[in-house]
């Protein structure tokens, strides 16, 4: 791996052979990043560092961390922002509206009509056989007809530079605490870069949130009381929980604060108890309700289901979403796109081989060391074997597990994620990313939160990008570089800007108005 | 002694082709309201919580219902079974659960089956054959055995022979699902006769339609057979089951009381 | 907002961050005073001392051996274990905080979070070299946080729990402190370090002209009605935080057993002759004791209604 020194920072080149989101060639940015590196060139790497250092203590001390193994540990967050362009983004923001779409007509159909097995679009079995699939959710209909409020789809770019969908997540997805904490942090930080950048806020998300959860309420009510429902302090999204409580102004309770009458919810209060309309449970279903599912949860709250089902409260998101998740479903999603939108994918999935069929199961099999080999219920990169990088020992073992059920596994052509400057041992090295935005819906049409979380793996040649295996993340900005005046000529880039460290107020207004819109 | 409890009675009879249910009622001790849904499985539930002290928990179900004998349809063959699309429908009941899976060993009697036989006369051969290897013992085993469990035993009730019986069919790609109803002990007591019925479990299978078969009695679904729901096996469709918030003390007992009016 | 009321959970949080605090401030300030004593008092009995305060602090030291003071402080400073050690309330006061962190400030979450993420560090210092730095870091984080807590949060139900809780200890351990100046006077403080402990020094000056006895002290430290340590002023305060969160109910005051518990104890002080404190303070110190237990299982039982998690029991089926 060679390094090209320039302007006193080291970008250490990757040959890979996967894309760059900064470099279009050595020393050479991308259009969009151009300002970007100009400006962070000029400073002294040594100051760097201790931004860097100051970012992290800031993060501890703020309690900005989530819990692994009963420890909390700060989420380390990157100094290089991501960037995406407007153009960029217009196809990304409208490939996750499409994709969220057609994953909630297929919810409403699998959990309903069924539609989509009389017309073979599916087949049946891959749904009931799905760890995920939920006999107890049958039937119930949410008021506003949402069942993904809230959903976030993991993206990769792949080494020709075209974004992939890599999988859906319209459970309990979590990690939008960190993008609001990471912008918070970086425009205190680096609030020059923000100036010569037209950057989309991420700060009307939880008013967002409130207002779908809101229009979420049971029939007949106009003013719900809406509270967020977390396993408590001990789960790794503690911190996301408390803080998307306190942005929207509700109450955040835990199962024991709870208790069903009759189908209705209330909570328990100083004094006496209040009724609940709206959940937005961050419970997965197994440990929701342990009339309906496992009666040792002590998290959950006993009845909640038929609360559900009598239209007294409203879950979000809905019970049994996880079908949705499911890997082997995963491959099915362009068809659904098709069938309930009657649209073409906007972004394409990975390429991904279904191994219940024994033709291709075989192939897989034969080389197993050229695949991607996922457990279709896996999340949080559990369990994923990528087959380029394994030992002989757990390529035996995975394919022992993949003959035992084939339906439980799917294979994937690996991907070279795109990578990515990323500060690592006071350098700046190239590191893979991937992109998981967040789409928000209250049933009048699905918001996509501008960006998302960028999560980074921080091992050199890591591919597996997660919180809980030692990832960290950068802010993403959506530029609106249409908008940008053009500044002179190129070589002005090397000059500080005049009004350097501070944000000028017509900057301010800009992004408040685009907020409201 | 519960502080609270969350119910479901699965106890209404279902609505079939040769079952209408005239009337249908459930009624709860201590009295709370009731709220009553259809399952996933077309079953009626009925659904209460309790949240007063309490020490007895009863469950009344009431109803009228007028049924008839099935009449054995013709059955599709073979070939028709194994259709891919038809084998996808009803993939759920093709599938072992953990209820109904056995071992190696009692599967090895299925492979002889087919042979010449039609669906109907093979769902009867499987049945005669559990019935002659496990023996009707009451008590023998608990509401949670499996097959299996009940396989090596050489005993069970009609739960587990219904769940032997279910695990073959399976494994012979016949569709089978679990019912769970109450059996009238006799035609000839008279009108308006009280007699001791009892909760009962027998098989479904498909052969172009859902076809009965009571293999704990050797006889198909007669008019004395009340359905109240099907699943993939007794936890689907189990007629009572619930959480309470107390001292683990709870013993479960059971009646039937039936009568002929017409 | 009171007639919204609040989760009862977070509630209950809130008052024993405020208890927690409150004990972490007064057992450093307890702590400096006593340890002053033994560096300063060359005839102290190091061993005698050190179980003096540790039979104060609620946690007597029953074996044989001698204690030293490095033992005394790993009990009551450094042992997180310990909820009755400073770190061990900073800890219990951390660990309710995350439990009420959507309701707290950000402010106040930030500082109790910094000083739990600083306290092993000092922790080390201290250990080489005496725990005043430490003692002193403490006083001030909890004067921070007691600062934070009435700026920043509005002065609702919750804010009135915390303030209760705050005040419950403080009345608890003010006499715990004066149980063991007078009970075995040879090892405390004498009466002047004792007021300087509780911050009271120049308060008291300015209060009285008369001899600066026992009697002055303890008459001040329990019947000043302005100084915010003393406890008659904890008493009323505890009492208008119980009125602010339940003002309906107010007109059969023996309705509520924690109002009518302080009422009663108020009285006594009320119709305290003053002279005579010294003679009746054991009594008293144990009434006012008791108090705070009562007080505390009233509005526990009171308020805090909710449940712990419940664990369920499957009826079986048939």
């Amino acid at each position: 791996m060679c390094s090209v020194a320039l302007m006193g920072m080291i970008f250490e080149d990757d040959s890979s052979g996967a894309w760059n989101e900064m470099f279009e060639a050595p020393g050479k940015p991308r259009p969009i990043y151009e300002r970007l590196f100009a400006e962070i060139d000029r400073f002294d790497p040594a100051e760097l560092l201790q931004r860097s250092d100051q970012l992290s203590h800031t993060f501890l001390d703020r309690g900005v961390t989530f819990a692994h193994s009963g420890e909390e540990r700060p989420f380390p967050l990157d100094l290089m922002p991501r960037l995406l362009g407007a153009i960029e983004w217009d196809l990304l923001e409208r490939g996750i509206s499409q994709r969220v779409r057609a994953l909630e007509a297929f919810l409403g159909d699998v959990y309903g009509a069924g539609q989509v097995f009389e017309d073979g679009v599916i087949p049946k079995s891959v749904v009931t056989t799905s760890s995920h699939f939920c006999r107890a959710a049958h039937s119930i209909e949410p008021p506003n007809g949402v069942r993904i409020t809230v959903a976030g789809i993991d993206l990769v770019r792949d080494e020709i530079g075209k974004f992939r969908i890599l999988e859906d997540n319209v459970r309990i997805p979590s990690g939008v605490s960190y993008v609001i904490e990471n912008r918070r942090a970086m425009t205190q930080t680096f609030s020059a870069l923000f100036s010569n950048h037209r950057v989309h806020p991420v700060d009307s998300y939880p008013a967002r949130l409130l207002a779908a959860l809101r229009l979420a309420a049971p029939y007949g009510i106009g003013d719900p009381v809406v509270v967020v429902l977390s396993p408590g302090v001990y789960n790794a999204a503690y911190f996301e929980h408390v803080l998307l409580a306190r942005m929207m102004g509700i109450e955040l309770v835990e199962g024991r604060d709870l208790v069903c009458r009759s189908n209705h919810v209330f909570m328990r209060m100083t004094n006496g108890e209040r009724p609940v309309h709206v959940i937005y449970r961050r419970v997965d279903d197994d440990w929701l309700d342990p009339l309906q599912f496992r009666p040792d949860s002590v998290i959950g709250v006993a009845g909640l289901v038929n609360a559900a089902r009598a239209g007294n409260v409203a879950l979000a998101n809905a019970l049994g979403n996880g079908v949705a998740d499911d890997k082997l479903v995963y491959t099915y999603v362009p068809d659904f796109i098709r069938f309930y939108l009657g649209e073409e994918p906007l972004i394409e999935n990975v390429e991904t081989f279904r191994l219940e069929d024994p033709d291709v199961l075989g192939e897989v099999l034969q080389s197993l060391d050229a695949y991607v080999l996922k457990p279709v219920d896996g999340s949080g990169g559990k369990g994923i074997v990528i087959g380029p990088q394994a030992d002989e020992q757990t390529l035996t073992s995975v394919r022992d597990a993949i003959i035992m059920s084939p339906r439980n596994w799917i294979a994937q052509r690996p991907v070279a994620l795109s990578t990515h400057p990323t500060l690592v041992d006071e350098q700046v090295s190239p590191r893979h990313v991937d992109l998981r935005p967040f789409a928000v819906s209250g049933g009048q049409g699905v918001w996509v939160l501008p960006g998302g979380l960028t999560r980074v793996a921080l091992g050199a040649g890591e591919l597996v990008v997660n919180s809980s295996r030692g990832g960290g993340s950068k802010d993403t900005w959506v530029l609106n570089d249409q908008l940008v005046a053009p500044r002179g000529p190129a070589t002005d880039v090397g000059q500080p800007p005049r009004n350097a460290g501070v944000i000028p107020r017509q900057n301010d207004e800009y992004t408040d108005q685009e907020a409201e819109q | 002694m519960a502080k609270a409890s969350y119910n479901e009675a699965r106890m209404t009879p279902v609505a079939t082709h040769n079952q209408s249910v005239r009337q249908a009622h459930v009624s709860v001790q201590p009295s709370v309201p009731l709220y009553s849904y259809v399952d996933y499985f077309g079953t009626t539930v009925t659904a209460f919580d309790i949240q007063d002290l309490h020490t007895i928990l009863e469950v009344e179900a009431r109803s009228t219902v007028e049924s008839r004998a099935a009449i054995l349809e013709r059955p599709i063959n073979w070939g028709q079974i194994r259709d891919e699309r038809l084998v996808d429908t009803y993939s759920e009941y093709l599938g072992a659960t953990a209820r109904t899976q056995l071992s190696h060993e009692a599967l090895a009697n299925a492979a002889a089956w087919p042979g010449q036989l039609d669906l109907h006369e093979c769902a009867r051969a499987v049945g005669d054959f559990v019935r002659t290897r496990v023996q009707y013992v009451p008590g023998a085993t608990t509401v949670s055995s499996t097959a299996e469990e009940a396989w090596s035993r050489g005993e069970g009730v009609c739960q587990d022979i219904t769940h032997i019986t279910i695990g073959l069919l399976r494994t012979l790609g016949i569709p089978a699902r679990y019912v769970s109803g109450y059996l009238y002990p006799s035609s000839d007591s008279d009108i308006g006769d009280v007699v001791a019925g009892q909760s009962h479990a027998w098989v479904e299978y498909f052969s172009g339609v859902w076809t009965g078969w009571d293999p704990t009695n050797g006889v198909g679904e007669t008019e004395n057979h009340i359905i109240v729901g099907r699943g993939r096996d007794y936890d689907d469709v189990a007629p009572l089951k619930g959480i309470y918030q107390g001292p683990s003390s709870s013993s479960l007992g059971v009646s039937v009381e039936m009568s002929r009016i017409v | 907002m009171s007639e919204q009321g609040m989760l009862s959970r977070l509630a209950e949080s809130l008052y024993w961050i405020g208890r927690y605090v409150e004990r972490a401030d007064d057992t450093a300030r307890t702590v400096d005073s006593y340890v002053h004593r033994m560096v300063e008092d060359p005839f102290n009995d190091e061993d005698a001392t050190c179980r003096s305060l540790l039979s104060i602090l609620g946690m007597p030291y029953e074996k044989d051996e001698p204690i030293t003071r490095a033992d005394m402080l790993q009990v009551i400073v450094y042992d997180v274990e310990n909820p009755n050690s400073i770190a061990g309330a900073f800890s219990g006061a951390y660990e309710n905080a995350r439990r009420s962190r959507d309701f707290i400030s950000s402010e106040m979450w930030i500082a109790l979070n910094k000083t739990r993420n600083r306290l092993p560090q000092m922790e080390s210092t201290a250990r080489l070299l005496g725990p005043s730095s430490y003692l002193e870091y403490v006083r001030e984080r909890t004067a921070l946080l007691a600062g934070l807590t009435d700026a920043t949060l509005s002065h609702d139900d919750g804010w009135n729990f915390l303030v209760l809780g705050r005040t419950i200890e403080r009345i608890d351990m003010t006499a715990r402190l004066l149980r063991g100046r007078v009970l075995s006077a040879e090892h405390a403080p004498d009466w002047l370090a004792f007021l300087r402990a509780n911050g009271a020094m120049e308060s008291f000056m300015r209060s009285t002209n008369e001899l600066h006895d026992a009697n002055s002290v303890a008459t001040f430290l329990i019947l000043d009605r302005l100084f915010p340590r003393s406890v008659l002023f904890s008493l009323n305060l505890a009492d208008s935080c119980l009125f602010e969160i339940q003002p309906s109910g107010q007109r059969i005051a023996s309705a509520d057993m924690a109002r009518q518990s302080l009422a009663r104890a108020r009285g006594r002080l009320d119709f305290m002759d003053s002279s005579q404190l010294l003679a009746q303070l054991p009594e008293l110190l144990e009434m006012l004791e008791d108090t705070c237990l009562l007080v505390n299982d009233a509005i526990t039982t009171k308020f805090f209604r909710h449940e712990d998690a419940v664990l369920w029991s499957s009826e079986g089926a048939l």
